[in-house]
């Protein structure tokens, strides 16, 4: 008797998901941005394809609504680069729950983005997923403060050298 | 008429103990006693109740979780309800109880009721501890005392309810079910009492004196101990020895070899429960225990049948051994001479120049076994030199350097000097052309060598 955890990946979930996210508008929408429910439906595909693609499975609304709510009042945001921003952060996120070894809660992984996001990586989703989350999930994964960097490391050799050193 | 069981629709035996309630639910639908559309639902509430359940294993922390836990969660879940659905008398009031009851309550009663089993089985295990058998049996310990408490140490059964976590290395005598997670730990500690329970009739010292029969370094090997004990206590009943210290006479392997020989399978069981009867009354062991006993004869009797066949009856009816009383020598290396005086012998005789100088120095000034050993490794001598020496030696002084010097394996050579390993050598080659009774002889006087003193 195999239980298929996709029953769960079934049309009457997505179409929740899509309502859910289509709900997200009445707040985006003073920010200049706006989805259409074809740009939510195909949100949603993208959810499933990376949840897929990452070995995970996600009950209830997921998080599409949670990062469009955090996003939503970054200067880096426009009509322009909304829906595909989206596209690429969700990929980003499924992908950096598995690397970070689920160390992190959902909210605390997508502050930690959105903060990335609008600050050190000005508006690059490049930099975002190659730098600042691979920086994060490797100081996760060796038991290190998030916000560790080995340029701290480096200074303090360079200081020993200097002053200490023999 | 009271005795007479309601026919049910799906047979116990089609079903897995291991995935107890997926195959239900699969018998059920090929019963015809559930249709598409409940089977369905009964899938939806599991999934519902995984989503639950990861919810709480996220601490709600996270909306996602990796498909592997997931499915563990999901095996935990079914595990569970497996667990309660077991206690139903037949699979058909199981069936009706998934329909009636509904996913949610029958999770919480096998939640229950695995919390109910964790506490009687951690009760046997404390009560097993107290009544261990006295055994040096390395495997015995480590599994019924530290393997046993480490899995309930580990075993969560919130989210993992059908883990075992360990390996449970000692074997039991009953080829054990296919059980998951305190289902399987509760059979093998019910296995280890009863084996504990029929084991504690005999003297620990005898245990070992027949455990010893078994092979003499018992303590390193992985082996059922009931195994030997039982059928040793029949081997006694049938050849007239002494049941009570487990010990039979030489002569027994011979009678019970005549009993046996030609004998069906089924011919040697009943000779087996006859035998039984008489040792449940003489040894006056309980009801739950008879059974048990009872339950391992098949075994045994596979055992006697080959064992009849390839004629190593000896090997199933252990006599015991008594290493204590084997005869051991000990020789003595004697005392090294002063360090300077080694010194200034050593090298006369590497500057020696025949053979025959050489040997006549050791004899005149070499008086322990201790300093020729040094002289053997220290005086560069060739192989024929060190042969020719060690053929002046007597049999005590070789079999005391071959006991020393073993041939090395590859992997000890490594840790040997080159002299070392050429005296090792030299040693075997002077073995090897000896008389066979020679060497035969020189075998045991090395076996029998305990210690050593230098």
């Amino acid at each position: 008797m195999a239980f298929e955890l996709s029953l769960f990946g079934g049309a009457l979930v997505e179409k929740q998901a899509v309502n859910e996210v289509m709900k997200c508008n009445d707040l985006t929408m003073k920010f200049g941005l706006v989805l259409t429910e074809v740009q939510a439906l195909a949100l949603v595909e993208t959810r499933s394809f990376a949840l897929k693609e990452n070995g995970r499975i996600e009950f209830g609304g997921g998080v599409i609504d949670k990062i469009i709510n955090k996003f939503c009042d970054s200067p880096y945001l426009s009509m322009h680069n909304y829906e595909e921003t989206l596209h690429e952060l969700l990929e980003t996120f499924y992908y950096y729950k598995n690397e970070t070894l689920d160390l992190m809660s959902d909210d605390d992984l997508i502050h930690y983005m959105k903060n990335a996001f609008d600050g050190i990586c000005q508006g690059s989703l490049e930099l975002l997923a190659g730098r600042e989350l691979y920086k994060l999930a490797r100081n996760l994964r060796y038991g290190y403060a998030p916000d560790y960097s080995d340029d701290t490391i480096e200074l303090d050799e360079d200081e020993e050298d200097e002053y200490g050193g023999c | 008429m009271g005795d007479v069981e309601k026919i049910s629709r799906i047979k116990g035996e089609t079903l897995s103990s291991e995935h107890y309630f997926q195959s239900l639910l699969e018998q059920a639908y090929m019963a015809k006693m559930l249709s598409d559309i409940q089977l369905e639902k009964i899938q939806f509430d599991c999934l519902s109740l995984l989503a639950k359940q990861t919810e709480r294993y996220n601490s709600g922390d996270s909306s996602s979780i990796r498909v592997e836990e997931a499915q563990n969660l999901l095996a935990s879940i079914m595990f569970t309800i497996g667990v309660w659905l077991k206690a139903y008398p037949n699979p058909d009031e199981a069936v009706a109880a998934v329909q009636k009851d509904g996913i949610y309550a029958l999770y919480q009663n096998g939640r229950e009721r695995i919390d109910q089993l964790l506490k009687s089985t951690k009760m046997l295990h404390s009560s097993i501890i107290g009544n261990l058998v006295q055994t040096k049996n390395v495997f015995y310990r480590s599994t019924i005392v530290d393997g046993i408490k480490g899995f309930f140490k580990r075993y969560y059964p919130e989210f993992a309810a059908q883990e075992i976590h360990i390996t449970a290395d000692y074997p039991v005598h009953h080829q054990m079910e296919s059980l998951l997670g305190i289902e399987f730990i509760q059979k093998y500690l019910e296995c280890i009492n009863y084996e504990n329970l029929f084991c504690a009739q005999f003297s620990a010292e005898d245990v070992h004196h027949l455990l010893c029969g078994y092979d003499e370094h018992y303590e390193q090997l992985l082996f059922n101990i009931y195994e030997p004990v039982l059928s040793a206590a029949i081997g006694c009943i049938l050849s007239g020895g002494d049941v009570h210290r487990l010990e039979m006479a030489p002569s027994s392997i011979k009678i019970l070899d005549d009993l046996f020989r030609g004998k069906t399978r089924t011919e040697i069981v009943e000779i087996l429960i006859e035998t039984v009867g008489q040792l449940i009354t003489l040894l006056e062991l309980t009801e739950p225990l008879k059974r048990y006993i009872s339950d391992s004869l098949p075994k045994i009797a596979e055992l006697i049948e080959n064992a009849v066949r390839l004629q190593t009856l000896d090997r199933v009816f252990i006599l015991p051994k008594y290493p204590e009383n084997n005869t051991k020598l000990i020789f003595s290396f004697g005392e090294k001479m002063d360090d300077e005086k080694y010194r200034k012998i050593l090298e006369e005789i590497m500057q020696c120049r025949y053979l025959a100088d050489k040997k006549a120095l050791i004899k005149s000034e070499i008086h322990s076994l201790a300093d020729l050993e040094d002289i053997l490794l220290d005086a560069e001598l060739n192989e024929e030199e060190t042969l020719s020496i060690l053929s002046e030696l007597n049999p005590a002084e070789i079999a005391a350097l071959v006991k020393k010097y073993p041939m090395p394996s590859a992997l000890d050579r490594y840790g040997l000097r080159e002299s070392q390993i050429a005296l090792c050598e030299c040693l075997q080659k002077f073995l090897a052309a000896l008389p066979v009774e020679q060497q035969d002889l020189m075998k045991q006087a090395v076996v029998m060598l305990d210690s050593i003193e230098e």
